[in-house]
């Protein structure tokens, strides 16, 4: 992508008529087939054609902080898809205003995301609503405070379909209410945790929104009578369930007599249903796709089974965690459903090389397996889903110690495809990586806990996996920087590093990290080595950084608190418990960046009172999530902690005494 | 520069004792004392953990006042009651009651007795009506007793400190006023037995009854004092004609009776409102006192004025001629005036005062829950406020629910409805949120703009860092109101590490620093 932009840079360098004379819907075109952000402003900078073909074409646009985005509305007059969601101190004011500045440039705005955007309240949902006469998807989740005012105002969306309304803990019936009746065509409606909603809601959903295709009401209380209510939505394709304790096999029945339209069911936890119950689900129907059933069978009966073989032809995806299995019923399981694209096995005792052979001799479209804690396998197994999954993209082997290189080297040789493998806890080494790097689409790898991977295995990996994405090196203590060196080298489009307790990582480790472009979230606990120098290189080097853990980095001082205010201005997400800071760095820190939601500043035993008291206030209105020592809770001012409040920042107080560990 | 420092301490006057603290925190040789120094910090100290809280952060007037208010109102429903009871005897009350129970179960298995008598042998005997009396006489002893026993109730509610009540004193009508109703119960009967001409026979069985009743009444001297027998029975209408139908069931209950088979009283308005609770059963008039309801009847003849008389008011006046008795109401053009074409008399001096209140009378009893609903009869009152504040569940068609499924079904079933959130809530919540949520806090946000010096004067150096800023990007951020975007301006002039290492120092050992170099 960026070649690209390359190529048009010096387009534009060569001769800025030869860009100038193109249309903007040419140049529109172009934009459109760069999808790095990166890109996109590269193109946008070097070419005022490009920078109004883009203003003209945009379609999407996310919001970092709330200053630009009156401008930002203003300027992008096609917008189609707002995420708001990352947006510091948005309140129902500044969204208003942004809105009403925008003037008519709203009217083709499809989609917004709001999510965890605490500080909206309906006025300003409102005022959104008001202007988005196309509103066809609102993401309001994780807006805990968010409650019937601010989805009633959303109600005014008629043309709503797709709605998340996740954790909105003050949602009730009415609320609900005024959605369905307002929305009538509604597709896809997420309840999750709206635990103040009930049976008669979800009865008056069913009634008012026949268009329902995908409904989710996970933790809620709801019981059978909602079930039998969904069983009448004709158009229903996805129902996730979890953890519904007062829904058991009596609903399913109800719910199977509705009609064929389901595709997806998801049953996870729910601790009254049985597999009686899904097998008469399964009775009525015959186009389930995917089934969910986590954590909620202690065993599978016959008639499930049998019900299971009448779905041979569809289902694409089982997942059974948590269950007690045997050989025989992963055979049958084999047998019943040969078009397995995933299985979910995680913690299931009893899963033995036999048990996965016999399963997987019949799957040979299986793509993702998780075998997470299923530790009687050894490479046997591994060796059979070689030799049949040769689709294979994820798998998932945590806590499976008795594998080793041999079984892996059979993977990566046979399943080319592999992207995803998460190896935490398996204690393999350099030689397993080694065999590892050849899967050269390899996205996440996962090496947590295995003490014994080195340097080398690291340049193994950075050799032939450009395309890896997120690497996890907990507690692999035998990294030291050069693996670093190693690993930047070859690994450049890394956006989730961990190195937590890799304590032989310096500052010159950092020094390496920084040249990772696209790093977002970095952890670093317990890296008593670093000091604000390696900071300072990471902050100014990932300029994408995101969240960064810096717990318990004892030798990180003041100056790696300015490097970050100074440079990582996107940082969202920031842990600097028990570290060497300051006051002084704090309040700098807190005041300048502005993307700052969410901070952790336990035990920061040289800040003062007044410390704690400035920066916080430097910080208030952006800060949605605290973590502090309850000592402070009586000693900071009661007005600070209830702005705090006011502002929709959340405060975990903690209390555990200091201790040093390393 | 003296002015900022002075706003400075000011902010930082609640915690003077910190006040020095950030030097020493800067001051790197230090570190371990200084970690063990501040570790003291985290635990709140007695001086320290209250600083004073502005008075908006107290709870808002609004909640704080509505409960005290109910408080207050509740108050002074009940605090009279103590002394209020102190007349009346529970454990008096609690043996009569046990008393009546006892003999209903006796009647009760007399009558039953009798009942299976009657389906074995079809005609009636000498024994059939001695027991019949036997009846009589205990039902009218259970009937004393019962008056008797509510009687010691009544004087209780006449307390004269209750008077100034209006609440209370309408409960005492109340309560007093079953007097109406079993003057009416008394007569209903003889009503029934001049309608049902054809059922002959009957009608005059039910007059024997009456006038045995009558003359066990004779016996009894307390009946004197509460010529109702029924009195007592209970206080609200509908249980009571429940009751009527069931001991008359030889008759039709209908209320058609033709006119002139009945004598029509009207009492002036001023009878009707007037808390009476005895009632002249000749005229009508009412009285407060039993007493003087005897000394009024005096003069409606001789006859009244010996005990004996009294006992039986409605011997002599006639069981052939006035017993039944209907009432009309004062208000002219009214249906239920006798001037009325369709006029339809009420039944007791009970249904006169109720519908006189209801149709003709201000409603002057306010809902203290919803304030809106308003009523003239406080029985009407109370049966509201038990339902009260419960039809919550609004309709944007404007109707009400009791009930949230009721109103779901509603919204269900209409295209176009759709559920009215409760706007009381809003604004509660708005009154009790917002004084914490907006405004306040942007009063306070603005109020709250960092005193931190803006310059770099002093030479203090303190700290050792390796990092460095120039001044403005160190002050700017934090001398601007962070809650009102004025960071928006900020810009990031060139950032070198090895340039001008100190510059940045003064701004935050700030203000500690300066004063140390000012004085």
């Amino acid at each position: 992508m960026s070649r690209q932009a390359q190529k048009l840079d010096s387009a534009a360098g060569d001769g800025a008529v030869g860009i100038g004379v193109l249309s903007l819907d040419l140049l529109g075109q172009v934009l459109h087939g760069l999808w790095e952000p990166r890109d996109r402003k590269a193109c946008r900078l070097v070419s005022r054609a490009f920078e109004r073909a883009e203003a003209a074409h945009r379609r999407a646009l996310r919001v970092l902080r709330r200053e630009p985005l009156p401008r930002l509305l203003r300027a992008f007059p096609a917008l189609e898809l707002l995420d708001l969601s990352a947006c510091a101190s948005l309140d129902d004011a500044s969204l208003a205003a942004a809105v009403a500045g925008a003037g008519g440039g709203l009217a083709g705005l499809r989609s917004v995301c709001l999510a965890r955007a605490n500080g909206v309240g309906w006025r300003g949902l409102e005022a959104l609503v008001a202007a988005c006469p196309k509103l066809e998807a609102v993401d309001l989740s994780h807006c805990v405070s968010a409650g019937d005012r601010e989805v009633a105002a959303l109600a005014a969306a008629a043309g709503l379909r797709e709605l998340r309304l996740d954790k909105c803990l003050a949602v009730t019936d009415m609320g609900l209410a005024k959605v369905v009746v307002g929305c009538p065509r509604l597709e896809k409606l997420s309840l999750k945790w709206c635990r103040e909603i009930s049976d008669i809601g979800i009865d008056l959903l069913a009634k008012k929104c026949p268009e329902l295709r995908s409904l989710n009401i996970s933790y809620l209380k709801v019981g059978n009578g909602s079930l039998r209510s969904i069983s009448s939505l004709e158009r229903l394709e996805e129902l996730a369930m979890v953890c519904c304790s007062c829904i058991d096999d009596e609903g399913l029945e109800l719910l199977s007599k509705g009609s064929d339209s389901l595709q997806s069911v998801d049953v996870s936890r729910c601790d009254h249903v049985t597999s009686e119950g899904l097998a008469s689900l399964i009775d009525g129907r015959n186009f389930l796709q995917k089934l969910y059933a986590a954590d909620c069978l202690h065993e599978i009966g016959q008639r499930f089974l049998s019900k299971l073989a009448t779905l041979k032809e569809t289902l694409t995806l089982l997942k059974l965690d948590g269950l007690e299995v045997s050989d025989s019923l992963l055979q049958a399981i084999g047998e019943s459903c040969n078009k397995l694209v995933e299985i979910g096995l995680s913690k299931c005792s009893g899963v033995t090389d036999e048990g996965i052979s016999s399963l997987v001799a019949q799957c040979s479209d299986l793509r993702t397996i998780d075998l997470t804690c299923c530790n009687l396998i050894t490479n046997n197994a591994l060796d059979s889903i070689a030799d049949n999954c040769k689709m294979l993209e994820c798998l998932r082997l945590e806590s499976c110690s008795l594998i080793n290189e041999k079984g892996l080297k059979r993977i990566a040789t046979c399943c080319p495809n592999l992207k995803e493998i998460d190896l935490t806890d398996c204690g393999v080494d350099d030689a397993a990586l080694e065999h590892l790097a050849k899967c050269s689409e390899l996205r996440i790898l996962k090496l947590g806990l295995c003490s014994s991977i080195s340097d080398k295995g690291i340049a193994f990996i950075s050799s032939k996996c450009g395309k890896l994405v997120e690497l996890d090196l907990y507690r692999c203590n035998s990294i030291t920087d050069d693996g670093l060196a190693a690993l930047v080298n070859g690994c450049k489009r890394i956006k989730l590093l961990n190195l937590c307790y890799c304590n032989k990582i310096t500052d010159t480790g950092l020094g390496h990290l920084g040249s990772l472009e696209e790093l977002t979230n970095l952890e670093l606990r317990c890296l008593f080595r670093i000091t604000g120098i390696g900071i300072s290189s990471v902050a100014i080097g990932c300029k994408s950084l995101i969240e960064l853990d810096l717990k318990r980095c004892y030798s990180v001082d003041d100056a790696g608190l300015w490097a970050l205010a100074r440079y990582a201005l996107n940082l969202r997400q920031l842990t600097i418990s028990y570290c060497q800071v300051t006051g002084l760095g704090l309040c700098h820190l807190l005041s300048s960046l502005r993307c700052l939601q969410d901070i952790k500043m336990v035990h920061l035993s040289w800040v003062s009172i007044e410390g704690f008291e400035l920066a916080l206030r430097a910080a208030c209105g952006r800060l949605k999530k605290l973590k502090m020592l309850c000592g402070l809770k009586t000693v900071l001012s009661p007005e600070l902690l209830q702005m705090l409040q006011a502002c929709g920042c959340r405060i975990r107080w903690v209390n555990k005494p200091l201790v040093y560990k390393d | 520069m003296e002015g900022r420092m002075t706003s400075l301490e000011a902010t930082m006057k609640a915690s003077s004792t910190m006040a020095s603290s950030m030097v020493r925190n800067a001051d790197p040789d230090q570190q371990t004392l200084r970690s063990n120094s501040v570790e003291q910090f985290y635990f709140p100290r007695p001086g320290q953990s209250l600083p004073g809280i502005p008075p908006f952060f107290g709870p808002p007037s609004s909640s704080l006042y509505l409960p005290n208010d109910n408080e207050a109102k509740f108050g002074n429903q009940f605090e009279s009651n103590p002394s209020q009871n102190t007349d009346w005897d529970p454990q008096a009350i609690v043996s009569n009651l046990t008393f009546l129970e006892q003999k209903i179960k006796q009647v009760k298995d007399i009558v039953q007795s009798m009942n299976n008598r009657e389906n074995q042998v079809a005609g009636g005997s000498s024994e059939l009506a001695a027991k019949q009396q036997l009846i009589t006489a205990d039902l009218t002893s259970i009937i004393i007793q019962l008056i008797s026993t509510a009687g010691s109730l009544l004087p209780s509610m006449k307390n004269p400190l209750l008077s100034s009540n209006p609440a209370v004193r309408q409960l005492g009508n109340t309560l007093g006023s079953p007097m109406g109703f079993g003057m009416n119960a008394n007569q209903r009967p003889s009503v029934d037995s001049k309608t049902d001409i054809p059922d002959t026979g009957k009608t005059s069985d039910y007059d024997e009854l009456m006038n045995n009743l009558n003359t066990a009444q004779d016996e009894r001297d307390e009946l004197i004092k509460c010529p109702n027998p029924c009195g007592g029975e209970g206080s609200e209408p509908t249980p009571m004609e429940d009751h009527d139908v069931k001991e008359s069931d030889d008759g039709g209950e209908g209320e058609n009776l033709p006119p002139g088979s009945y004598v029509v009283l009207q009492l002036e308005k001023e009878e009707i409102l007037a808390p009476h609770t005895h009632f002249c059963l000749i005229c009508g008039k009412g009285f407060k006192r039993d007493a003087n309801l005897r000394m009024h009847m005096r003069g409606h003849g001789d006859e009244y004025k010996t005990p004996a008389a009294l006992a039986k008011p409605t011997k002599d006046s006639g069981a052939d001629h006035a017993p039944v008795t209907r009432y009309s109401c004062p208000f002219v053009g009214c249906k239920r005036n006798k001037e009325h074409k369709k006029f339809q008399p009420l039944k007791t001096i009970l249904c006169v005062k109720n519908h006189y209140k209801r149709s003709h009378c201000d409603k002057s009893y306010t809902c203290s829950r919803c304030n809106t609903k308003k009523f003239s009869v406080i029985a009407d009152l109370k049966t509201h406020e038990k339902h009260c504040g419960r039809d919550k569940w609004l309709c944007s068609c404007g109707t009400t629910f009791s009930r949230k499924d009721k109103l779901f079904g509603h919204v269900a079933l209409f295209q176009g409805h759709t559920p009215a959130l409760p706007m009381e809530d809003v604004k509660v919540s708005e009154a009790s949120e917002q004084p914490h949520d907006s405004e306040p806090m942007n009063e306070m946000a603005r109020s709250m703009v960092y005193s931190f010096p803006s310059s770099s004067s002093d030479g203090i150096s303190n700290l050792d860092m390796k990092m460095a800023d120039d001044v403005r990007g160190y002050f700017s951020p934090l001398s601007f109101d962070p809650c009102f975007g004025a960071l928006d301006d900020f810009t990031r002039p060139g950032f070198d590490i090895s340039e001008n290492p100190f510059s940045f120092l003064p701004s935050g050992s700030c203000s500690y620093g300066q004063q140390n170099g000012d004085s």
